[in-house]
């Protein structure tokens, strides 16, 4: 008998509202079938309303997470049409708040796969260290969550050597704290009976669905940004890209706290390097005619965003593809065959951040038609309306 | 002198009955909380009461005045009356418990067997509540309930036989009186109180067995579409099932109410029952979740075997 | 099971929490918050109510008869006002309790003490 249970948009193991609408017989997950759209927001419209410098906030609030992986993303594309080339010190400071906000997400997403597993104390435990992060980054920007750091051309503040020393000793007591949950994650009985050889996804299928972020790399596919395509400071700083074989829940686990490390470490080295200068050059309001694509290395994945201007102080297009849109159907893949139990890890094992991921829901107003496209489809209509420009 | 009636009547209603054992329960609740709070760094209940010991109480009262909602489709008289009876059943072997004394305020040879009978009519009143509900969180849950139960019942009750063989008593009384003469169980049967430990948390459905309430996984599990005063009543035999657990533990393994110096038995028995309710808190704050397939196989695999062996050394 | 060295230590720690309303926060240094006008010295040039991303500043009137509505409800602490204000105008706080019961209560009014004298002084 197979029983049809909605997974969400209200349920208490996802934080955002999507709707997996999960076929069950017996415990085990037979078919699923994502609906996103509760939460559509028109980011990519109101951003045509706005110039450029009005954006930098509005991308900013895309995501309350990876805020300033968004925002430097979107700051690299007008960049790019602009033909400017910002101060060193300033790619070193994104750089710097980029890995803190790495870490930042990598310790909320542990307490967050430790709650879907009734693990509480994880729960607690990680987010009050990620408390310390949060003091780390507030200390530089005056922020906690939205940094308002970034803008076009460099950033806002800079790293003053006063507040040098309280950031090193942050970043140590963070460091042990990240070598404390690796070795529980590794230790604990529990932790492991509920991670190890859950959600597995291998790496043919995680090629083949385009999965980003820990998730391919947990898939044993070293694909990341940083390393491909390095933006930032990324191309001067040394740091390894970590893999992991198990393609399971557990090994994204250990991607992710693997990945803490690494980024203390990036982060020692930057600051350790930091270049002297400016950190901002001053850009004119309006941007030239031109398009650019660019990409950011979040904490979940790749993100992209691509900006059209024309010349004028607004874009005329703004597009995000943020990393959870791109994980969706690897996530649906991997909850084939699992444990009702294990929905919720799984899930939460791509790190799931719903609000980025809103840009596919069509609505069209007249009919009061809600559809929803496929990337065929998609391309279709793309290519159909392009033409008829 | 007053007469034996009226001394009885005020046993039953007040101490060490009725009134007591909400007093008990509520503070094993709190106590509960405080701790899994302490544990994770937390403050835990604050405000009500010196330092929120009466959030119990608060909370108990909130529920009652809440809406209370029956889903149309659920079995009406089923419904509304398990949740009655889940609180009658987890209260009524706390009488059969000697607490203030060496013997229960009731107490019969064979009152062990009653007492675990009862636990398990308790889960079977979950089940129906489950069912009743026809929910698709509860449906799961109900079924959750009812495996989970396959798998911890049983070694339960052979960890419970063992202090029984012991002191050749049925009865949780006449094992409190045994444990007087001789040393606890816990010393002897170290394994049958590990075993009757772990499975009693699995009855008290709390991490990390929490699997037929699992919030993250089906919302609340067989709790789903209870509300108001029939979720306070849930609640509250929740806490007397913690009562409970922690005092099987002490009057089997730890002697009950029995000491050397200090005044009065009950004293010792609270003592008792704090380290115990100590431990489970610690437990619950130690683990994650199991998945029911993997308790089911925990407890047929190590569990009972481990039940079995103790009580093969017990006979030797 | 890792875990329990971690948990009898917390038993004897303070909880990592504040009691928020008796204990409070302390501000870091260059929190950005709740923005402040010191009025007298607005030249009145609409800089900054043309950065505001989220369009939290009024401007009302001309040159140094200007004032200012700000609508802290909006505000999102960008600080863009307090960088592009060419006479040092805005200032940021460290007020970071704003949470308020209606919308007016949360709508402030920068305006000038005496705008005429003020007038002259400036000599226009
Ligand atoms: S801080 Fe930012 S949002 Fe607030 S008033 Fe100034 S510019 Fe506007
Ligand atoms: S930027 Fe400064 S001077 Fe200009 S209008 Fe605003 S407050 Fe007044």
């Amino acid at each position: 008998m197979a029983t049809r249970i909605p997974f969400g948009p209200q349920h208490p193991a996802l934080k955002e509202p999507i709707n997996f609408m999960c076929e069950v017989s017996d415990e085990k997950v037979l078919s699923v079938r994502p609906r996103l759209g509760y939460i559509h927001r028109g980011v990519e419209k109101l951003a045509e309303n706005r110039t450029y410098n009005q954006n930098l906030y509005l991308i900013e609030r895309i995501c309350g997470i990876c805020a300033f992986a968004h925002v430097t993303c979107f700051s690299q594309a007008v960049e790019e049409i602009l033909n400017i080339e910002i101060p060193s010190r300033a790619k070193y400071i994104r750089t710097i708040l980029a890995e803190m906000e790495r870490i930042q997400n990598h310790f909320l997403w542990l307490g967050d796969v430790g709650h879907e597993m009734g693990f509480n104390t994880l729960f607690m435990y990680s987010w009050r260290d990620r408390e310390l992060v949060l003091q780390l980054i507030e200390n530089i920007s005056g922020k906690r969550v939205n940094y308002a750091m970034n803008t076009i051309g460099g950033v806002r503040r800079d790293i003053t050597s006063m507040i040098m020393p309280s950031l090193k000793e942050g970043l140590n007591h963070l460091e042990e704290r990240a070598k404390y949950y690796t070795e529980m994650c590794t230790k604990d009985p529990t932790v492991l009976r509920r991670t190890v050889g859950v959600g597995m996804l291998s790496p043919s299928d995680a090629l083949e669905l385009c999965a980003v972020g820990p998730t391919i790399r947990a898939s044993g596919i070293p694909r990341d940004v940083r390393a491909d395509d390095p933006y930032a400071a990324y191309e001067e700083i040394p740091f390894k890209v970590i893999t992991y074989d198990g393609r399971d829940v557990a090994s994204r686990l250990m991607v992710r706290l693997d990945e803490v490390l690494e980024s203390i470490s990036i982060i020692r080295y930057a600051l350790d390097n930091l270049p002297n200068g400016d950190v901002r050059v001053r850009v004119p309001r309006r941007v030239p005619k031109g398009e650019a694509v660019s990409l950011v290395e979040a904490p979940r994945g790749e993100d992209l965003h691509y900006v059209r201007a024309d010349g004028t102080e607004k874009p005329v297009r703004v597009k995000v593809r943020a990393p959870t849109l791109a994980n969706i159907p690897t996530l649906c893949k991997m909850l084939i065959g699992e444990n009702i139990a294990d929905i919720p890890v799984v899930i939460a094992g791509i790190d799931p951040c719903i609000a980025c991921a809103e840009r596919l829901v069509f609505v069209d107003t007249a009919t009061r038609k809600r559809w929803m496209w496929n990337k065929q489809e998609l391309r279709k209509y793309a290519t159909k309306w392009y033409r008829k420009k | 002198m007053v007469p034996q009636e009226i001394v009885t009547l005020l046993q039953v209603f007040l101490f060490p009955g009725f009134l007591f054992l909400f007093c008990l329960a509520f503070f094993s609740d709190w106590m509960d909380r405080k701790l899994v709070a302490k544990f994770q760094n937390r403050y835990g209940p604050l405000y009500t009461g010196p330092k929120g010991i009466l959030q119990p109480v608060a909370d108990f009262f909130k529920l009652l005045a809440k809406e209370d909602i029956i889903p149309i489709a659920a079995d009406k008289t089923v419904f509304s009356v398990v949740p009655m009876l889940v609180l009658a059943l987890s209260m009524t072997p706390l009488f059969l418990i000697p607490m203030i004394d060496y013997s229960a305020l009731i107490w019969f040879e064979g009152d062990l067997i009653v007492i675990m009978f009862i636990t398990t009519l308790v889960i079977v009143a979950m089940f129906m509540g489950a069912w009743a509900s026809t929910n698709r969180f509860s449906t799961i849950g109900g079924m959750r309930v009812g495996l989970q139960m396959l798998g911890y019942e049983i070694p339960m009750t052979i960890a419970m036989i063992g202090p029984a063989i012991s002191s050749k008593s049925l009865s949780v009384s006449g094992i409190v009186q045994s444990q007087a003469v001789g040393i606890w169980y816990v010393i002897t049967q170290p394994l049958g109180f590990a075993v009757a430990l772990i499975c009693l948390l699995a009855h008290l459905q709390r991490v990390p067995f929490d699997v037929p309430e699992a919030e993250s996984e089906i919302v609340a599990g067989w709790l789903v579409e209870f509300s108001g005063k029939k979720l306070a009543l849930l609640k509250l035999s929740k806490n007397f099932e913690l009562v409970l657990a922690g005092s099987l533990l002490v009057s089997l393994f730890l002697g009950g109410p029995l000491g050397f110096w200090l005044p009065h038995p009950s004293v010792y028995f609270f003592l008792k029952l704090i380290v115990c309710i100590f431990i489970l808190s610690n437990l619950r704050a130690l683990f994650a979740r199991f998945r029911i397939d993997q308790v089911l196989e925990g407890a047929w695999k190590y569990l009972t075997p481990l039940a079995l062996l103790q009580i093969i050394l017990v006979v030797i | 099971m890792a875990m329990e060295r971690e948990l009898l230590k917390s038993l004897a720690k303070k909880p990592a929490t504040l009691c928020y309303p008796s204990e409070k926060a302390t501000p870091v240094e260059g929190i950005r918050a709740k923005v402040a006008w010191d009025i007298e010295k607005c030249i009145g040039c609409g800089l900054c109510p043309q950065i505001c991303p989220s369009k939290a500043i009024e401007l009302t009137g001309k040159g140094s008869e200007a004032e200012i509505t700000y609508y802290l409800d909006r505000c999102l602490f960008c600080g863009e006002c307090v960088d592009v204000c060419p006479t040092k105008t805005i200032k940021t706080t460290s007020e970071f309790e704003l949470a308020f019961t209606s919308r007016t209560e949360a709508t402030i009014h920068y305006k000038r003490s005496k705008p005429s004298s003020n007038r002259k002084e400036k000599g226009c």
